[in-house]
């Protein structure tokens, strides 16, 4: 019998040892090794799996590749996209776009768990969309999709009961991903507590971090789609050959024409007739209401600036545009955009966050947007001209002082009468 | 709060095995625990239907009352009279929750999460097959124990297989002999070890990782007619793929557990991509359900229309029967276009491959049959039943009509 048992069990013994084995193992058995192509087409891909995925920003950082938070502006792609500029002008740095569709300040936030130590004294891009501060804030179904699990435990071993890590447990703790583990679940409740983990927590979260990154260096090379890659490349090939200001704006107003031929709004072809045709009736004076003026984003988007902080990372913040007649077109005040503007600059300087690049009141500039909230030709060319010169030339050290009354929800309701409170 | 669905989770398994070790010794040494056994039956169930999930178990309990009450009062009353409006009224009675169910989930009533529970539908045909078979008079004594045990069989709540309440009877009160346990504990591991690969996989291949991805280029590629384009081709297969390796894989564990438990749960596939045709196709695929249909409805209508001379001929007869049955089958899917479709699709494609075989048989001679007809008619049918998919999946309902 005992023979016939270990004909059946002796295998699944065996391979359960085996895995448990090279999962827990310090040697990466030589996987996670990241070419120079798969940094490339990482940084350009903007696919989840890369937002998630550790190793590839580990080792891109390592080299010239500068994050760049947002979220679905970096998907349009033409020749005056950042990261095709840096790539046909030799730039010293090299744009890793992170962020997609629905990714907001509390999904960046966790993103940096992974590369904390890359950012230490180095530089950012983050560029801020209003769209995220919408009274419900952060999407609770985007946060789980584009987030990991090695993101919580990296965070839950680097933690050290801040008034930011207490607020970041709270705020994971609302989000339906963090059911996925019961004891990390505990884990995160008694940070929010502000207790300690107990010891059986601490032994958990870093054997289970150990097997998150094994799994991390084991994969992380798979799968990375190259559609934008293929996108870059052949936007290369458009540009002339030495940066010429003058040149380029011409080459950018000519790109822009050619490509926003069928609607009155100057966006782009591909994207109004991708589902906007058919709607635009329905869309007049739909944002008669809208306001960015009060959100819980806002303290979601402190976290940001205090992680910036406690990494001594030098940020440059960029603030959008829209495209001027959508705006006017769904009756989108000017006076809505004006006021948030105002908030977050308030809350950026107050801390000592004095980078920042303002477009946002250059969306009737004609071929600034390629739709109706995402840079386009010359609104990529602006946003070269403000952020190249941070990340080329060498800047003065900033000193930031964190204010934790911004993790508060009189923050978040707060109007522009109520800024001076915070300060 | 621990709570799963049934072969989700690596943590489902490994609470799996370690709630079967003991009846794995226990089987070895030629013992079987009914005690143990409800006691780990009542555990999985509470994993599935507690915690999050309670009011789903508070809906299984009030259906198993009522079902229970139901298919006891026909056993006593087929004891002594057997008036066919009485056997009708029964089966009507048992099939009404899942017929409000499934009904009631196309509107935006709140029925089904109030009466509703995963695996209801695996539980009526059990019942309903139960209700029959006593009617039949083959059925003369239930043990409702056995009754509850068999209904309520945790490996296979959630979706099936429909295994049959003597056959699990005659297994449930015996206990295999030592080397034919060894055997089919032997066929279970493997069985499970099948299933990973099947559904965490090769289901996890098609269904999460491609499918999304050619969904996307096919609504990209809206506008031709019928929107129809080659990344539609690609949905039509990758969802079958994915159809296919999540079920068997899902199949594959429950049939794997209960051999682990000595219940020889009838398998649900049985190679099904190499029929020749649609007929020998319903023999193979999601077996256990394609074979309560024919049992249960298309034998007993069949036998009811030619008892009742309703059609002049045979043919005929069987033909209406066979629309009929496999529209059933569609409205039981779940009450929308693309699913009665489906049901229509399979009915006369299966009259086409009767007619089809009755006229082979007549010209014999003429008709060739070599290893280019065999496998033409491999590739047609599997061809096909992708087709079939296609409409089942609901994708040209997004396709066409969002």
């Amino acid at each position: 019998m005992s023979k016939k048992l270990f004909r059946i069990f002796g295998p699944i013994i065996l391979a359960a040892i085996i895995v448990f084995l090279l999962l827990i193992s310090p040697s990466h058995f030589g996987f996670g090794n990241v070419t120079a192509e798969i940094q490339k087409r990482a940084s350009v891909s903007l696919a989840p799996r890369v937002l998630k995925n550790k190793r590839i920003k580990e080792v891109a950082l390592k080299n010239n590749y500068v994050p760049f938070f947002g979220s679905s502006e970096w998907e349009r792609i033409d020749p005056m996209h950042p990261s095709v500029l840096a790539e046909k002008y030799h730039r010293s740095y090299r744009p890793f776009l992170l962020g997609w569709r629905g990714t907001q300040s509390l999904t960046q936030f966790f993103v940096m768990q992974n590369i904390t130590k890359e950012m230490k004294n180095k530089k950012v891009v983050i560029s801020i969309s209003p769209q995220w501060f919408v009274p419900t804030g952060a999407r609770k179904d985007a946060f789980g999709f584009y987030t990991s699990q090695l993101q919580t435990t990296d965070w839950l071993m680097h933690e050290n009961n801040s008034a930011m890590d207490r607020y970041a447990a709270r705020r994971l703790l609302t989000m339906p991903s963090v059911t996925s583990d019961e004891v990390i679940e505990d884990a995160v409740r008694n940070v929010s507590k502000g207790k300690k983990l107990t010891s059986f927590q601490q032994l958990y979260v870093k054997t289970r971090q150990r097997i998150l990154t094994q799994e991390d260096y084991f994969f992380c090379s798979l799968y990375i789609p190259s559609t934008n890659e293929k996108l870059v490349n052949k936007s290369l090939k458009q540009l002339p050959k030495s940066y010429n200001k003058a040149e380029l704006d011409k080459l950018a107003v000519k790109l822009g024409k050619q490509n926003t031929t069928n609607n009155r709004f100057r966006i782009e072809n591909s994207f109004y007739n991708n589902g906007m045709r058919k709607e635009i009736g329905r869309l007049k004076g739909f944002q008669s209401k809208e306001s960015f003026l009060k959100s819980p984003e806002y303290s979601d988007f402190e976290l940001l600036l205090n992680q910036l902080a406690k990494d001594h990372t030098n940020a440059i913040f960029v603030l959008p545009p829209i495209n001027s007649r959508w705006q006017a077109y769904t009756d989108l005040k000017q006076a809505r955009i004006n006021e948030f503007d105002a908030k977050i600059k308030h809350q950026l300087k107050s801390q000592g966050f004095n980078n920042i690049l303002d477009l946002s009141q250059d969306g009737g500039i004609p071929y600034f947007m390629a739709d109706t909230i995402h840079y386009g030709w010359r609104g990529w060319l602006a946003f070269d001209r403000g952020v190249n010169p941070f990340l080329s030339k060498p800047q003065k050290t900033p000193h930031y002082k964190i204010n934790p009354s911004y993790y508060s929800r009189t923050w978040q309701q707060a109007t522009l009468q109520q800024l001076k409170n915070f300060n | 709060m621990l709570s799963f669905e049934p072969y989700e989770d690596p943590a489902y398994f490994g609470i799996l095995l370690l709630g079967l070790l003991p009846i794995m010794i226990m089987m070895l040494y030629g013992h079987r625990s009914r005690i143990y056994e409800n006691i780990i039956s009542l555990f999985f169930l509470f994993l599935t239907f507690g915690g999050p999930s309670w009011h789903e178990g508070a809906a299984l309990i009030v259906y198993m009352v009522y079902e229970t009450c139901l298919t006891y009062f026909y056993l006593h009353y087929r004891k002594n009279n057997n008036k066919s409006w009485v056997f009708y009224l029964t089966v009507f009675l048992a099939a009404l929750p899942l017929a409000t169910v499934k009904i009631s989930q196309q509107t935006t009533s709140n029925i089904p999460s109030l009466i509703g529970f995963m695996g209801i539908s695996y539980l009526t045909f059990r019942v309903v097959q139960t209700i029959m078979e006593t009617r039949d008079g083959v059925l003369k004594k239930i043990n409702w124990v056995t009754f509850l045990e068999f209904v309520l069989f945790f490996p296979t709540i959630s979706s099936g297989p429909i295994d049959r309440y003597r056959r699990f009877e005659k297994d449930y009160r015996s206990i295999p002999k030592r080397d034919d346990y060894l055997e089919m504990l032997s066929k279970g591991i493997h069985y499970i070890f099948l299933g990973f690969l099947y559904k965490f996989i090769l289901a996890y291949f098609f269904g999460t990782y491609l499918l999304p991805q050619v969904e996307a280029a096919a609504m990209h590629a809206r506008g031709g007619f019928l929107d129809i384009s080659w990344p539609l081709i690609g949905v039509m297969y990758t969802y079958s793929m994915d159809l296919f390796f999540d079920f068997a894989g899902y199949s594959l564990f429950a049939v794997g557990t209960s051999y682990v438990m000595g219940i020889k749960t009838p398998m649900n596939f049985n190679r099904p991509w190499q029929s020749h045709n649609f007929k020998e196709f319903w023999n193979r695929w999601h077996m256990s359900l394609s074979f309560w249909f024919r049992d249960y409805i298309y034998m007993r209508l069949l036998y009811t229309f030619m008892k009742n001379k309703t059609f002049k001929s045979m043919t005929t007869a069987a033909n209406v029967t066979y629309v009929l049955n496999m529209m059933i089958m569609g409205f039981w899917h779940g009450v929308t276009w693309y699913y009665v479709t489906y049901g229509l699709f399979h009915g006369f494609g299966l009259v086409i491959n009767d007619t089809w075989l009755k006229y082979k048989k007549k010209h014999r001679e003429s008709i060739p049959s070599n290893w280019f007809t065999k496998g033409f008619s491999i590739l047609l049918t599997a061809n096909l039943v992708c087709f079939s998919f296609l409409i089942f999946s609901g994708f040209l309902n997004t396709l066409w009509f969002k």
